[in-house]
């Protein structure tokens, strides 16, 4: 293999567009629009990006990564926030989160000696951590809203029995976190057996040795093991009051 | 025990409402009249949209709101019992104060006519009238100073429904307890209640001693309702 895709090579990725196209064409999906702006668009924000990368990895470490770091984090923040409509200082939340989620695990990553302060290693795996937590933190305020709706009436059970907002909230916490943690569990558990996973497949191809691609794909593995279970245990501590008012009721939620 | 003045809460208009110390007191009229939502600002389940309740002659808003609803013990019209075993639905109040006594399962199971192996069943592997007597031995097992009920044998045969109604009466009398309860059986109004109000589309129409309106109802609608 040569060890660059050359840019007539990438002209007859064309080929794969026109393969659901001419599905969606047959079949009457009503997806060409879709699939021609989400190619062209898709291919736009990568090569953009990798045009950012290089500016980023030539700057210094110590303005590169912040900066970088921070565009993540904002991102990843907006993105998460869509998902919390209608719960209070749900962006700030999930910024302190991701920073002190990512933080922490940027700070073992380099005190183990890890990885380098470097923008090349440092930005590709914590977008990894950031990207991995923010869906975390989605998925788990999505899930945890459909808990306090689907168990309206045992948690007023457990109200009126005496309990305090954060002893009622427990019969869905426990959902909410299992929910939350149960693919990426299921997912450590066949890694590399079913699909190897894409920075070790990165690494591989750009002609790194695939052991010290696996030791790679462990420390970011379980880096983002780690960071999606607090991720999620995180917000759902941080958001269940919400749905209570300061008279331990149950807020009406608002039907969709 | 409770004083009601002007109170509204979405269809509820207007209840006024005094309940004395060992009072049984009936809550009844047709489907949709506000009785469950009548019946959750007795523990502060819900909180009224304007007018005043008061509770042993301080505003309800005064006690510690968990202290309120474990003396005020609700059995809701639906079960809705927690996952797990039947013994882990009965201490879940006690437990939430540390005061759980393992002994006591017998004796709430007892009250409600289930056998003391049920403490061990899951609950998803029960009927639904022995739900709703799990769900009315949890309330219990709080040892609440004023039972609110609603429609808590709905589910049950007239034989077990009759043997809880005396349990009710025993513990009752026993301990002094208030209970208001909602039910649409009236033979079960007329063993168990000494008051009744009649409500309808969210106002109290009659209210009174529940022999005199049940035998005497001086409005159409409670006639009507009765006919
Ligand atoms: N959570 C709620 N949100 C909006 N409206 C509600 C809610 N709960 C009850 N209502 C409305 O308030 C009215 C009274 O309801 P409530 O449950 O108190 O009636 P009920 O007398 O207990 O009826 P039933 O005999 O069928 O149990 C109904 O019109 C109902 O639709
Ligand atoms: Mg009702």
């Amino acid at each position: 293999m040569s060890p660059e895709i050359s840019n007539q090579s990438l002209l007859f990725l064309i080929v794969f567009v026109l393969v659901p196209l001419w599905l969606s064409y047959y079949y009457q999906l009503g997806l060409k629009r879709d699939i021609i702006w989400s190619s062209i668009r898709g291919a736009l924000q990568l090569f953009l990006i990798g045009y950012a990368l290089n500016f980023l990895f030539d700057l210094p470490a110590i303005q590169g990564i912040p900066l970088m770091l921070s565009v993540m984090i904002t991102v990843a923040s907006f993105h998460a926030k869509k998902k919390g409509e209608g719960i209070p200082r749900m962006l700030s939340t999930i910024v302190i989160g991701l920073i002190l989620i990512e933080g922490s695990v940027l700070s073992l990553w380099l005190l183990a000696d890890m990885i380098e302060f470097t923008p090349s290693q440092v930005i590709p795996m914590s977008g990894m951590v950031i990207g991995n937590s923010m869906v975390a933190m989605g998925l788990a305020i999505e899930r945890m809203r459909s808990e306090f709706k689907e168990n309206e009436g045992r948690i007023l059970a457990a109200l009126s029995l005496g309990a305090k907002p954060s002893q009622s909230s427990k019969i869905i916490l426990q959902q909410t976190l299992q929910s939350s943690l149960i693919p990426n569990v299921d997912q450590l558990k066949t890694i590399g057996l079913v699909q190897l996973p894409g920075m070790m497949t990165g690494l591989i191809l750009g002609g790194v040795n695939p052991v010290t691609a696996i030791k790679y794909q462990l420390v970011i593995s379980l880096s983002i093991f780690s960071a999606v279970s607090i991720s999620a245990i995180y917000i759902t501590l941080m958001t269940y009051k919400y749905f209570y008012n300061d008279r331990m009721q149950l807020k009406r939620m608002e039907s969709e | 025990m409770y004083s009601f003045h002007n109170v509204h809460k979405g269809i509820l208009q207007n209840i006024n409402v005094t309940i004395e110390k060992g009072e049984k007191v009936i809550i009844f009229g047709p489907s949709g009249s506000g009785k469950s939502t009548l019946l959750h600002l007795f523990n502060r389940l819900q909180d009224p949209d304007e007018g005043k309740i008061h509770f042993k002659d301080n505003p309800i808003q005064s006690y510690h709101i968990p202290d309120l609803r474990n003396q005020a013990g609700l059995v809701m019209q639906a079960p809705h019992l927690f996952p797990g075993t039947v013994l882990d639905n009965i201490k879940y109040g006690p437990s939430l104060r540390g005061d759980w006594r393992e002994q006591d399962g017998e004796e709430l199971l007892a009250y409600v006519q289930l056998p003391t192996e049920y403490l061990s069943r899951d609950v998803n592997h029960l009927s639904g009238g022995e739900q709703q007597r799990v769900s009315l031995a949890r309330t219990l097992a709080n040892k609440p100073e004023v039972l609110l009920l609603d429609e808590p044998t709905s589910a049950l045969d007239q034989h077990t429904i009759e043997e809880i109604e005396d349990v009710l009466e025993e513990l009752i009398h026993e301990h002094q307890l208030t209970m208001i309860m909602v039910t649409h059986n009236l033979k079960q109004a007329k063993r168990l209640g000494d008051k009744g109000i009649f409500l309808s589309e969210g106002e109290i129409l009659e209210s009174g001693l529940i022999l005199d309106l049940l035998e005497t109802p001086t409005t159409t609608s409670l006639q009507s309702f009765l006919a």
